[in-house]
């Protein structure tokens, strides 16, 4: 198990280096130039003073050969330093930093809600095989699976923000709210309609996967086994066949993880969620180069982890793999 | 006659196995009727497509022609069927222009990223070894990068006209295809007939396109429909950013982002809901029929079909 925990580790070290000179090389080839916004915001010494731009073209080493840059700049963020935001004007880390919080906040609370929801509609789907809940639930799955997320959040927002005027449209919190119960309140009431746009389009994609796995197992021999030897439905669902069909469950969960990353894109744009979606996007749009590079990558990182993530999580919920570990090595 | 004979016979033979009757199309085209929802999601496909494509040639009104004296007109009003949005753009028109764009966008890039991924999947199933081990790693990479943020860049670098759109979706679209068709050939490529025709001296690149390439497309067709539904929320997503087609030539997505400055009504207090609903409405039921369609091609085309019905 550590050895293969070690191994898979090993892996993404390669693909780590390949995905950063992507990555790099994307980012160069966007239009834009990192002086830009120090050139826009103080636009008389510029005029005033034409060799200034070229000493600030040195200082930043911004006419280094691509290859020097790009070793500068791995050099950097391995030992933790991402440089500043030109946007922001304060260290990269420091930002992603304070807008992680808000991010995780919107996507762990959407997981719960996605995970709660998916899993008992699946496996009732799976028991009801082909009743009327069964369609139901499949042709629920495919309304959830065509949403564009950016569309339901508006229809949410016109819906219960401005019509019927239940939530706050937009942000984080409301400015100016005091005392612990109200700015949890408040928190709160700004989280709802985010965290379910971005759970529920993910409701659907697990629901049919979780159906399918179940209905997978329900097949089995050892199921009418169980039934033979006069195990009640709820125990034969619960302790022989859902522990069955979570080893696929459990992995595909975990794979998704980025997907919440990259929705989060859409939905915190949308409701002007201060996260890390929202972060990068304006990072790209202002050519923030520093910004834009490191959240980038910071998100691929994320991506690979999950991946590894869930690989030891099928080693670790599957003993069966891992007792052919044992008699390998 | 014989021939005719030997087909009733067959015909005959199959009757009395309970096995269903006809050529391999025609089994799968009966079996797309049987189910429901991948019919209605044709019919809906093709009469979006007709109504996209043709429906322009029969209205005078252009997508940019502003009429004043109707400024967020509502739905159902005299002219304007859909209503209009700020500066008396007609909705109804301008879904037609868009969805033209919507459309094609989807069904380009999703064909031609399939394609190219079961090029490199058949060579990097065919060819195994170092080439299947190095493309399979690209693929791995290509497949960890945050997809959403990379073509959000993409379209920056590349611009924002449909040709670099198609592009960009292109780009990040044929990775899913190339696992497959790889897995796939890789099989294949152990069977029995293909063992046969190597030992008999076909060259290889007959022996992908006769024995490989005819096993492999059901299965690229239903990809196909996948990427299809996933192109449009692409190209929908990107517009709806800024960073998609851009305006005035209108697509779904961008008339959704064009409505967000009146998502909390107007300066005289109406709430122009339209301009949200109908374009969002619209990919969503276009990506609703491209899945049941996909659906439904998946069942037909499966082809353990025979020895299940």
């Amino acid at each position: 198990m550590k050895s293969y925990f070690f191994k898979r580790t090993l892996e993404l070290v390669p693909i780590f280096f390949v995905i950063s000179i992507i990555i790099f090389m994307l980012l160069n080839a966007m239009p834009g130039d990192p002086l830009l916004q120090m050139r826009m915001d103080n636009p008389r010494a510029f005029a005033q003073d034409p060799e200034r731009l070229a000493e600030l073209r040195e200082y930043y080493h911004l006419d280094d050969p691509l290859i020097v840059k790009y070793f500068d700049w791995l050099k950097n963020i391995l030992i933790g330093d991402l440089g500043f935001s030109s946007q922001y004007k304060i260290p990269v880390s420091e930002l992603i930093f304070s807008r992680l919080p808000n991010t995780l906040l919107l996507t762990v609370t959407a997981w719960i809600i996605g995970i709660v929801l998916a899993l008992p509609i699946g496996i009732y789907a799976a028991v009801k095989k082909y009743s009327v809940f069964d369609y139901s639930t499949t042709v629920f799955a495919f309304v959830g699976i065509s949403l564009p997320s950016f569309w339901f959040a508006l229809m949410a927002i016109i819906l219960f923000g401005v019509i019927l005027q239940w939530l706050p449209i937009s942000g984080l919190e409301t400015y100016g709210v005091t005392g612990f119960w109200n700015v949890f309140l408040d928190r709160f009431r700004h989280l709802i309609m985010p965290a379910i746009v971005l759970g529920f389009i993910q409701v659907a994609f697990w629901v049919r996967y979780i159906r399918a796995a179940l209905l997978e197992v329900l097949d089995q021999d050892y199921i009418r086994t169980a039934y033979a030897k006069g195990a009640n439905e709820r125990r034969v669902i619960i302790r022989h066949a859902l522990r069955n069909a979570m080893i696929p469950i459990i992995t595909i969960i975990a794979l998704d993880i980025p997907y919440f990353f990259g929705g989060a894109l859409i939905v915190e744009t949308v409701f002007a969620w201060p996260g890390m979606g929202r972060l990068m996007y304006n990072a790209v749009l202002a050519s923030d180069y520093n910004l834009a590079i490191n959240c980038l990558m910071f998100l691929a990182i994320i991506t690979l982890l999950s991946n590894l993530l869930a690989d030891v999580l099928y080693v670790v919920v599957d003993p069966r793999i891992k007792l052919d570990e044992r008699k390998r090595g | 006659m014989a021939f005719s004979l030997k087909r009733k016979y067959d015909d005959l033979e199959q009757e009395i196995s309970g096995l269903p009757v006809g050529s391999y199309s025609q089994l799968v085209f009966k079996k797309f009727l049987k189910h429901k929802l991948a019919c209605l999601g044709a019919v809906v496909l093709i009469t979006l497509i007709i109504f996209t494509f043709f429906g322009p040639l029969f209205v005078e009104t252009a997508y940019d022609d502003m009429d004043f004296s109707a400024i967020f007109a509502p739905p159902l009003s005299e002219n304007h069927f859909l209503g209009t949005d700020e500066i008396g753009h007609d909705v109804f028109v301008r879904i037609m222009y868009g969805g033209r764009i919507s459309l094609l966008v989807g069904i380009v890039s999703s064909v031609v990223s399939t394609i190219i991924g079961l090029i490199i999947g058949l060579i990097s199933g065919f060819l195994g070894g170092i080439w299947d081990e190095l493309l399979m790693r690209f693929v791995d990479v290509m497949l960890s990068i945050p997809l959403f943020p990379v073509l959000l860049i993409l379209s920056l670098v590349f611009g924002s006209g449909v040709f670099s759109i198609i592009m960009v979706l292109t780009v990040f679209g044929w990775m899913r295809v190339t696992r497959l068709v790889r897995g796939m050939t890789l099989s294949l490529r152990e069977s029995e007939y293909v063992m046969a025709s190597k030992t008999m001296g076909q060259n290889q690149v007959m022996i992908i396109l006769k024995h490989i390439l005819p096993n492999v497309i059901p299965i690229v067709i239903v990809t196909t429909t996948l990427n299809l539904s996933y192109a449009i929320l692409s190209e929908s997503s990107l517009s709806y950013l800024g960073l998609g087609i851009q305006p005035p030539m209108p697509s779904w997505g961008n008339m959704l982002q064009g409505s967000m400055s009146y998502i909390l009504g107007t300066s005289t207090g109406h709430n122009p809901w339209w301009l949200t609903f109908f374009p969002g409405f619209l990919i969503f039921i276009t990506v609703l029929n491209v899945n049941f369609l996909g659906d439904g091609l998946r069942d037909a085309l499966d082809p353990k079909f025979v020895s299940e019905s």
